[in-house]
């Protein structure tokens, strides 16, 4: 301090602070305070959703850390999803179980008793020994393109019994409108990143349809890469984030984006913007007449004006590259295959398939014998053989059909004519919750397989999954805690004295399988001898070849002569509900997870509850604010829900939602599935009415109408916006800076 | 702060490009995950003290059916100028050698001066002792700190993953490269649509500092309540809309 002079000077001098003092450095800088450990990072797969994302994992004393996307991975290239940062949590959630249980009460009652591994093989296995016709057994588990799933095949396949794949929102419409119009088995890949222009339909790309990470890295591309920037128009009945990164949100009445598509390739057909021999196989040599999907003509039925149709086709066909994607509520309706078979046809007509920038065909698997095929919208006909007791034995892995079909189908009250079902389960979701017994399997960390991406990169690509922990409820002996799902499986095979004509360990079977890609002695990961290259493919996550790429079909085969038909709907009420899969909880399967719960919806930024988004005026006339309890209905009920009764639902004034249209989100509303799922917000499945694709019989999800009305409860919707104050800025200053011109 | 921004050796800072994120979140939880956040319970939520070193802002602009929504990451700004700073009592908040500003939680006393005056909002107090299930702690991060009750936490651009990789340099004798992914932030690595970029602005070849010089000379290029000059070392470049001629900009 300077001593000395009297008065104000001095004391504002001894108020400073000498600028060395300002060097202090943090403790984080003092080495006794660093974790000296040393860390791991292990390659292996994310299995949270079924986009295959490579990731690493950050280890430390044992313990799983951190997740982090694999840079070397070609889905993925190193960025992750919200969902796949969670999976720590689902390793070390504190209600997985722990042991097989078998239960002591009723069928859901939730009173279960430990019992050991053998005890519970052999339970299962003399219960599917003791059934009188092996049909009598069925399997249920998500679409698996993996070896897990090659063992469940081949189990199902040398047992007989009937092998069910079910998805909660299925894409049964986008893959067999894929098959239809480009002739593949497989999802093909979008090339975003080189693309000009984008034409979306109903897809939640970028959020949570299909491989929303591997999109998001075409997307950044698309938007500031080494090219002009991209335009993308999204077309929906609803605001989907995908649509608020647009640079044009089109909203079409819902079911309609199919004749919206035919509209656009009838203006491009009309003025002659398409490609001629595309034009001529897709309507027959121009026996299939298209006038009648001609902008003026349509226009009113799809609620897009007539004008915009028109710019919309000039903008698509004269953009350079331009891509036409179609999914998500766009294939939910009646007429759901339909839409999907106009939409993809687009892309020929501006010859976008198999170029850069465009549909690029992905590749049959090298190995072989993963099995690809998936069959869904069998559920009515498995209700009606459990309710005539014609199901002996049902085994569960992975899937919660009882939580996700919707109610009137009656799966959950069938089940109860079922005499045996066991439960391949982390936790005691919906199905598992009414299982007779449950085998705890391990949880993707902890266990080995091999993985077929779906879709794909555009090439052959294969996933290495290997356990990065060992499993955490080793402590609890051989005869409790987890097993893998195929191990157990062979394990069950074996009390079967089933020959599965697989070698005897699923590791062994891995090992085949990656002395396959060994033996083609190409792509990313080549060895001289086999065990370099078993060490060299876990270590990089997996084996792909960018040199083996699909084929192509150069000329699309002829629209159907029925497309263009009208959705239809089904309902008590006046708006259409289009359910949505969440961004974190995707449709329920990571419900369980805290982080996840706690994870904001991009648009609404609602977290924890289940939400009905409504028009903002539309609810300032019904007098519905932010936060009143609404009921949901739609004279569709199941055995739980009476249709009276419908679902509970916080309402959510949106400014971005069409008049007629309401919005819920999937994933809560489960009866079971840990402390922070279970009894949480309402599920919007189950009042579904059960219409179905009419085609592929596909659910159509998105076509039921509903009535909502007010309860006069009010509960705070916690969300993340006003969490902080806004921001406060000077008059004419602005926070999201735009600007109309690319830097 | 001139005077101890022009003798430091690094300037570590982050570009962010409004034009590509799609608010996925997936920034949000990994930060969450990284830096041992406490879960945000629904209560939390609605009490507006849930935790969140970064998160992600929507606005709101035009009304159906010309409506959009914009997304935008809003984290510690790490300002040159920081507010935080010469409010606290204790120098629990100060500005590190590197241009970070830093929060030392073993000296915090929790006045909550700091978060007052953040322009920002980007700190955050513990109401609470942060719990988590026995089991869900085998996940935590040892090279972070726990926060505990009436502390004040904020981003620290994953001053560990820093901490590490100069650790190693320095016992391997080599240099710290930009774009090390063992040196970025958790969120950067997660963000799906390289919307995030870290790096050394001090160091002309870093990527950040190329894109801040380029940007910020008729680029795209601003900060964030630039107007209030806290001089920040977050660049954000603005949003592209062509439809955006008759109304530059937007408010919340």
């Amino acid at each position: 301090m300077a001593g000395g002079g009297a008065g104000a000077a001095v004391l504002f001098q001894a108020c400073g602070v000498p600028e060395h003092e300002l060097f202090v450095e943090s403790s984080n800088e003092i080495p006794e305070d660093l974790v000296s450990g040393l860390d791991n990072w292990y390659a292996t797969i994310c299995r949270q959703c079924s986009s295959t994302e490579g990731i690493v994992v950050r280890v430390m004393e044992g313990r799983a850390k951190k997740i982090e996307g694999n840079v070397d991975f070609p889905i993925n290239e190193g960025a992750h999803s919200v969902r796949c940062d969670a999976g720590v949590q689902a390793l070390y959630h504190p209600d997985r179980i722990a042991a097989p249980l078998v239960r002591v009460g009723e069928r859901g009652s939730g009173r279960w008793e430990e019992i050991s591994w053998t005890d519970a093989m052999e339970r299962v296995a003399l219960q599917l020994r003791n059934l009188s016709n092996a049909n009598r057994a069925v399997m249920v588990t998500p679409p698996m393109r993996s070896y897990s799933g090659l063992v469940a095949d081949r189990f199902m396949a040398r047992f007989g019994g009937q092998y069910l794949r079910y998805e909660p929102l299925e894409t049964t419409n986008v893959r067999r409108a894929v098959k239809q119009v480009f002739g593949q088995d497989r999802m093909p890949d979008f090339d975003l990143g080189n693309s000009s222009f984008v034409l979306s339909f109903g897809a939640d790309f970028l959020n949570t349809w299909m491989s929303p990470v591997r999109y998001g890295r075409g997307y950044g591309r698309f938007r500031q890469g080494d090219r002009e920037r991209g335009t993308m128009i999204h077309v929906d009945s609803r605001f989907s984030m995908t649509g608020a990164n647009a640079d044009e949100i089109v909203f079409i009445k819902p079911g309609q984006e199919g004749i919206l598509a035919l509209s656009i390739a009838s203006v491009i057909i009309d003025e002659g913007l398409g490609n001629a021999s595309a034009v001529s196989a897709l309507t027959n040599g121009g026996r299939i007449d298209m006038s009648r999907f001609a902008p003026d003509r349509v226009a009113s039925a799809v609620g897009v004006d007539a004008a915009r149709i028109r710019d919309i086709a000039h903008q698509f066909a004269e953009h350079g590259t331009a891509l036409a994607i179609g999914g998500g509520s766009a294939a939910a309706h009646t007429n759901g295959y339909f839409n999907m078979v106009a939409i993809y046809s687009l892309n020929y007509l501006v010859g976008s398939v198999g170029r850069e920038g465009g549909v690029n065909f992905n590749p049959a698997s090298p190995l072989k014998d993963i099995p690809t095929g998936a069959s869904f919208s069998q559920w009515r006909q498995l209700v009606t053989r459990m309710r005539s007791r014609e199901v002996g034995v049902l085994m569960v892995k992975g899937a919660d059909p009882m939580y996700a079909l919707p109610g009137s189908i009656g799966f959950r009250e069938a089940s109860f004519d079922v005499p045996f079902i066991f439960s391949f389960s982390n936790s005691l979701d919906d199905t598992t919750a009414m299982a007779d017994l449950v085998l705890p399997e391990h949880n993707y960390l902890e266990d080995w397989d091999i993985v077929d991406p779906d879709p794909g990169p555009g090439y052959q690509s294969v996933g290495f999954q290997q356990p990065v922990v060992r499993p955490f409820f080793e402590s609890r002996g051989q005869h409790l805690g987890t097993k893998g799902f195929a191990d157990a499986l062979m394990g069950i095979a074996g009390e079967l004295e089933l020959d599965l004509g697989l070698p005897s360990t699923f590791r062994e079977l891995l090992q085949d399988g990656a002395r396959t890609l060994f033996n083609l002695n190409r792509g990313s990961v080549r060895a001289s001898d086999f065990r370099a290259f078993w060490n060299g493919a876990l270590q990089r996550g997996g084996w792909w070849d960018t040199g083996a790429r699909g084929g192509n079909r150069p000329t699309p085969p002829a629209l159907p002569a029925n497309v263009g038909q009208a959705p239809s709907f089904d309902g008590n009420g006046t708006f259409n509900l289009i359910p949505f899969a969440s961004t974190s909880l995707m449709e329920g399967q990571t419900a369980d997870l805290p982080w996840l719960q706690a994870t904001p919806d991009p648009v609404s930024t609602a977290t924890w509850r289940t939400w009905v988004e409504i028009n903002i005026k539309v609810a300032d006339d019904m007098d519905i604010r932010e936060g009143d309890v609404v009921r949901i209905t739609s004279g569709f009920g199941g055995p739980d829900v009476e249709p009276g009764e419908g679902v509970l639902a916080l309402a959510y004034p949106h400014p971005g939602v069409p008049p007629d249209v309401v919005c819920v989100p999937l994933g809560q509303g489960r009866r079971g599935s840990g402390r922070y799922a279970k009894g949480r917000g309402g599920n919007i499945m189950s009042i579904l009415s059960p219409g179905a694709d009419r085609e592929t019989g596909a659910l159509a999800w998105a076509s039921t109408r509903v009535r909502i009305e007010k309860t006069g409860d009010w509960v705070r919707l916690p969300k993340a916006e006003n969490t902080n104050p806004d921001l406060a800025t000077d008059e004419g200053q602005h926070i999201v800076k735009i600007t109309p011109k690319d830097s | 702060m001139a005077e101890l921004k022009q003798t430091q050796q690094r300037q570590w800072g982050m570009v962010i490009d409004l034009d590509k994120c799609t608010g996925c979140q997936a920034c949000v939880v990994a930060c969450q995950s990284e830096n041992n956040i406490p879960i945000n319970e629904e209560a939390h939520y609605n009490q507006r003290r849930a935790i969140q070193w970064i998160r992600v802002e929507r606005y709101w602009e035009g009304e159906f059916p010309d409506i959009k929504a914009r997304f935008m990451p809003v984290l510690c700004q790490h300002c040159d100028n920081a507010p935080c700073e010469p409010v606290c009592p204790v120098y629990a908040t100060y500005h590190n050698t590197e241009g970070l500003n830093v929060q030392v939680y073993n000296r915090c006393v929790g006045t909550r001066f700091c978060a007052n005056n953040c322009p920002y909002h980007a700190r955050f107090f513990n109401f609470w002792e942060p719990a988590w299930p026995n089991s869900l702690k085998n996940q935590l991060n040892p090279d972070v700190t726990v926060r505990s009750r009436g502390i004040m936490e904020k981003c620290t651009f994953c001053v560990q993953r820093i901490a590490r990789v100069k650790r190693k340099a320095k016992n391997e004798g080599e240099t710290v490269n930009d774009g090390d992914r063992a040196l970025s932030p958790a969120c950067v690595n997660a963000c799906p649509t390289e919307t995030l970029f870290f790096g050394d602005f001090k160091d002309p070849n870093s990527t950040v500092a190329k894109m801040k010089d380029k940007e910020t000379h008729g680029g795209r290029g601003y900060h964030l309540l630039e107007e209030i000059g806290t001089d920040t070392n977050v660049v954000y470049l603005k949003k592209v809309d062509k439809h955006a001629e008759a109304k530059e900009e937007v408010h919340a």
